[in-house]
């Protein structure tokens, strides 16, 4: 707190989004950012507070008030060594993280809390432009144990990072044919650009981690096999079952599920070609979005660049107050209305709204039948007589998933399942099966980028402690 | 503080008429106060509270007074435990301030409180949003918990529930150390072998004879009638002893009653006394009156002093160097706001402690000299201890610094140490003088006398500066404008 009364001489300012006209013409990150003389100021209204609630909002535990601190009296080298010793990829929150850390900042009971997040992203973009960051740390005295890591999200990537560094021989397999998981092929460019990935990939290819790209595990290798060769194994496959909308029409060509949608236009800007056939475009199209969500909400931001006519996103649930209800008090997560980049773009937005049916005609959607609905004592009900109808070309599902995909690897190895579905867990991350651990979506459900890291260093922990208990000998069988 | 002995010492309190014993507890203490008392001060409130009950029952003391307890009291049950060991009231602080918005940030001492609970800043203090009722919500809790606490023990009421320890029930700790614990001591029930004596607490014990008038009280009120009567003259001879304490406060209450905050003019109501005065000699006197003292005082000479001198000196017939030796105790001139007080002889520590107007010349102090001043003129004839004029915020010291020590004394985080300007030394000079005319000051004579030879320096707050630069602005704004 180089500033004990930064927060009553500087006030909150916001980075700038590069204009909506610009930005709609290409698929580069919206946030225009903040020149480091502006960060620095921003930094100084953090008041180093005695109980600093950020931790208990920061999913990683960030030190957030000493790497404040340090950017305010412009140490980046300490603030760079600070912010990765609690998360091991501060370029990728300090973009898409929805910052739980801000909401419960103490400026935030009164005020308006400090720009946490982007103090984040400056630190690591300052220490990747001098190639800090991506310093290797390869251990010092490898422990001759093998770990298979199973998928390359977030947390898998935390996890195998971790346990590198830790001396383990950690081999990662990834079904997609790139590296990144829902960062590369989930989250959309004007989020976050891709870029930052692979070069993370290189630090961590330094530091001993052997991937696996376009390997299916339980189809191209079994699990059984994975268990005989490795001697733990971690599950962090995301949740990758889309929940659907099981209503007349739904066969119709074009509904498709947000994912399905958004890969392909991942792949376009990453160079791929995707087939003419089977390509979902909305340029030209009337779109709806169905789910109010982060991936609605990308599906938006895609469907606007691609030049839809319109779009419209609906929401379930009732429009949220916009301001905190006394019965969501400080520090808890704020429930309340929250307008994305993407949305700001153009969009109508609905709440409230069921829909009941995919109109056709011809064997293609031309409209959707919906309701508005009510709920009462917990309970949905529909409005007699509000019956609406949207003519639509396109309806992407964007309604969440219902828990990792249970066909395949998790059939395979018989891990017990939690009621919501997801792979139970212990607090280290183990799961019924010996020797097997669970991170991410994958034992969470359907969740944030920042959990999944903090889950992937905290199984990386589980699995440390469990290989220094184990007898060597799985590892001479393999 | 709860510690060993503190039983013995809540006795000798119970019997100097105290209304109400308070055992602090070792956990709490404001988040501004230093680490080392916040982490090394006391012991756990339960093991001070057992031995102060357990104390007082068995002397016959229990039903004189009160016993609270505090340190981080939070719950129902913590309430409870401590009226099983002997309380009867409960000090509660962090709790409610959480209940009515801190959040524990601890900035109190930096005046950058967010919530503004600990601030003097209007800016934050308009950030509070704490209500009564916050902290009366957080009560009724505390309360509920307790009364199912009470229903299970089969208590109806706290006084029943006083030093029952027969109803504390040690919990088995497999922890090895934990082993060694041995609550028999705290968990022994007190029974005074007369019953009588083990009463429940008489209301009227908190109305002592301390509050009825001592005869030098009576006398001095007596003696100065006229004064107050008619603003006449009047002199009155007493003769102390260290049971007269708070000496004058009285007659300063008479003449604020009477003549309100301007008081009498000077000299109106002259007393002198004889003989070593109990604490608080001479606190609040008022203007007009002047109370000279041969002999010493205790502790807090002139606390609260409003306007009135006070002098102490040695008898005549006395033959040490008065110079050398304390005259007075300390914490002299606590929170003083206009006056004079002279000393002919040594203060002890804290002089002018929070002083904010009164004028003294005193021969030597002790350590803390001047501490917290924001206000007012002190003249040091001699010697002070350490940490002189920490957290001084205004008001001027001079200090006679012969021996070239004083800058090695003096906490300078607020203060310059700088030499007396030909106006300070008129000042200072004037003051000597008058020192030596109230007490015959051996000690003010030689300095008079040896003047050119002797070193003063100039303790001046930084704060004090700024301000006697504002004024002087102000000053020649206003007479410019009256010329223009
Ligand atoms: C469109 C969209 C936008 C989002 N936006 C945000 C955002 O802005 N901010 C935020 O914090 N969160 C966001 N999220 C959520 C966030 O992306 C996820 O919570 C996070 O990526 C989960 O990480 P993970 O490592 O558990 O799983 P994933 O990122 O899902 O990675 C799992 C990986 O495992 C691979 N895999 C699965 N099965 C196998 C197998 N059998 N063999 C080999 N590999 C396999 C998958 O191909 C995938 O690459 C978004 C999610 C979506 C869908
Ligand atoms: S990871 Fe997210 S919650 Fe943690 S400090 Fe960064 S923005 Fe805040």
């Amino acid at each position: 707190m180089g500033d004990p009364k930064g927060f009553l001489k500087v006030s909150r300012v916001e980075e700038d989004d590069r204009s909506v006209e610009e930005r709609l013409h290409d698929w580069r990150e919206v946030t225009e950012h903040a020149p480091e003389e502006a960060v620095r100021a921003q930094a100084s209204r953090c008041m180093e507070c005695g109980i600093p609630f950020c931790h208990q909002g920061c999913p990683l535990g960030n030190l957030i008030p000493e790497w404040n601190d340090l950017v305010y009296r412009g140490k980046h080298a300490e603030a760079t060594r600070r912010l990765h010793a609690t998360n091991n990829f501060p370029e990728v929150t300090g973009r898409v993280c929805p910052a739980p850390c801000e909401a419960s900042c103490v400026l935030n009971i009164r005020e308006e809390p400090v720009t946490i997040k982007t103090v984040e992203r400056t630190i690591a973009d300052l220490a990747f432009a001098d190639g800090s960051a991506l310093t290797p740390h390869p251990a010092s005295r490898r422990s001759g144990r093998r770990v298979a890591v199973v998928g390359s999200g977030p947390a898998g990537l935390a996890a195998a990072q971790q346990l590198a560094r830790a001396g383990h021989d950690v081999t990662l397999f990834e079904r997609d044919d790139r590296i990144g998981g829902l960062l590369r092929y989930g989250i959309p460019d004007f989020k976050m650009e891709k870029g930052i990935i692979d070069r993370r990939m290189e630090q961590m290819r330094a530091e001993g981690v052997v991937f696996h790209a376009g390997v299916d595990v339980g189809e191209a290798i079994g699990g059984d096999r994975l268990r005989r060769e490795f001697d733990a194994m971690v599950l962090a496959m995301g949740a990758r079952a889309p929940r659907d909308l099981p209503i007349p029409g739904r066969e119709l060509p074009g509904v498709h599920f947000a994912m399905e949608f958004l890969v392909q236009q991942n792949r376009r800007v990453a160079g791929d070609a995707v087939n003419a056939k089977t390509a979902i475009l909305a340029t030209g199209k009337r779109v709806v979005v169905i789910g109010g969500g982060d991936t609605g909400s990308d599906c938006v931001g895609t469907s606007l660049r691609q030049g839809a006519a319109s779009v419209t996103q609906l929401e379930l649930m009732p429009k949220p107050s916009l301001v905190r209800v006394p019965a969501n008090p400080w520090p808890e997560w704020p429930l309340v209305l929250r307008t994305s980049s993407s949305q700001e773009e153009g969009c109508e937005r609905d709440w409230a709204v069921s829909t009941r049916a995919f109109r056709g005609e011809g064997g293609r959607l031309v409209g959707i039948e919906a309701a508005r609905v009510v709920f009462e004592g917990g309970k949905m009900q529909s409005v007699p007589g509000s019956d609406v109808s949207l003519p639509t070309e396109l309806v992407l599902l964007a309604m969440g998933f219902v828990g990792p995909e249970r066909r395949g690897l998790v059939e395979q190895l018989g891990t017990e399942l939690d009621a919501r579905g997801n792979v139970r867990t212990d607090p280290t991350g183990a799961t019924s099966v010996p020797g097997v651990f669970a991170a991410g979506d994958t034992s969470r459900g359907q969740s944030l980028v920042v959990w999944a890291i903090a889950d992937g260093r905290r199984v990386a922990a589980g699995v440390d402690a469990w290989l220094r208990q184990v007898p060597m000998a799985r590892a001479a069988n393999g | 503080m709860s510690e060993t002995g503190v039983g013995t010492i809540a006795a000798g309190v119970a019997k100097a008429k105290a209304d109400t014993i308070q055992i602090a507890g070792h956990d709490g203490g404001t988040g501004a106060s230093p680490l080392s008392s916040i982490q090394h001060a006391g012991t756990p409130w339960e093991l001070g509270l057992a031995e102060t009950h357990q104390v007082l029952v068995l002397n016959g003391l229990r039903g004189r007074v009160r016993i609270q307890v505090d340190g981080q009291l939070k719950t129902g049950r913590d309430v409870a435990f401590g009226a099983l060991l002997g309380a009867d009231e409960f000090g509660f602080a962090t709790a409610p301030l959480v209940a009515s918005g801190c959040i524990m940030m601890r900035k109190c001492h930096l005046n950058t409180c967010p919530v503004g609970v600990a601030t003097q800043d209007p800016v934050l203090r308009a950030r509070f949003r704490g209500t009564p009722e916050h902290v009366i919500n957080f009560l009724f809790f505390v309360a509920e918990e307790l009364r199912g606490i009470m229903a299970r023990l089969g208590f109806r009421s706290l006084e029943e529930m006083r030093g029952r320890v027969d109803c504390v029930k040690v919990r088995e700790l497999s922890h090895p150390k934990a082993r060694l614990l041995d609550f028999a001591d705290v968990l022994t029930r007190a029974v005074n072998e007369e019953p009588a004596k083990d009463e429940p607490i008489d209301p009227s014990c908190c109305v002592p004879d301390a509050w009825q008038m001592s005869s030098t009280d009576e006398a001095v009120l007596e003696g100065a009638r006229i004064s107050l009567k008619h603003g006449e003259a009047s002199q009155t001879h007493v003769q102390l002893t260290n049971a007269d304490r708070a000496f004058g406060a009285r007659l300063a209450g008479e003449v604020a009653r009477k003549y309100g905050g301007e008081g009498l003019r000077d000299n109106t109501i002259v007393i002198e006394a004889a003989g070593t005065a109990g604490q608080s000699f001479g606190a609040f006197a008022t203007r007009g009156t002047l109370i000279v003292l041969e002999g010493d005082a205790n502790d807090y000479v002139g606390k609260g002093l409003s306007g009135g001198v006070l002098a102490v000196k040695p008898p005549a017939r006395s033959r040490f160097k008065a110079h050398e030796n304390v005259i007075v105790g300390n914490t002299c001139l606590y929170g003083a706001t206009s006056g004079k007080a002279f000393f002919a002889g040594r203060a002890g520590e804290r002089f002018a402690v929070r002083n904010s107007g009164a004028i003294s010349v005193v021969e030597g102090v002790g350590d803390h000299g001047c501490e917290y001043m924001t206000g007012g003129t002190v003249v040091v004839l001699g010697p002070t201890g350490r940490n002189f004029a920490a957290g001084m915020s205004g008001g001027i010291a001079y200090v006679l610094d012969d021996e070239r020590v004083l800058s090695g004394r003096v906490s300078k985080a607020m203060v310059d140490l700088e030499p007396l300007t030909p106006e300070d030394e008129e000042t200072v000079r004037a003051l000597v003088t008058e020192h030596v005319e109230h007490t015959r000051s051996a000690r003010g004579a030689h300095v008079l006398s040896t003047w050119a030879k002797r070193h003063f320096v100039k303790v001046m707050p930084h704060e004090w500066r700024r301000v006697m630069q504002l004024r002087a602005g102000q000053e020649s704004v206003k007479r410019a404008s009256g010329h223009g």
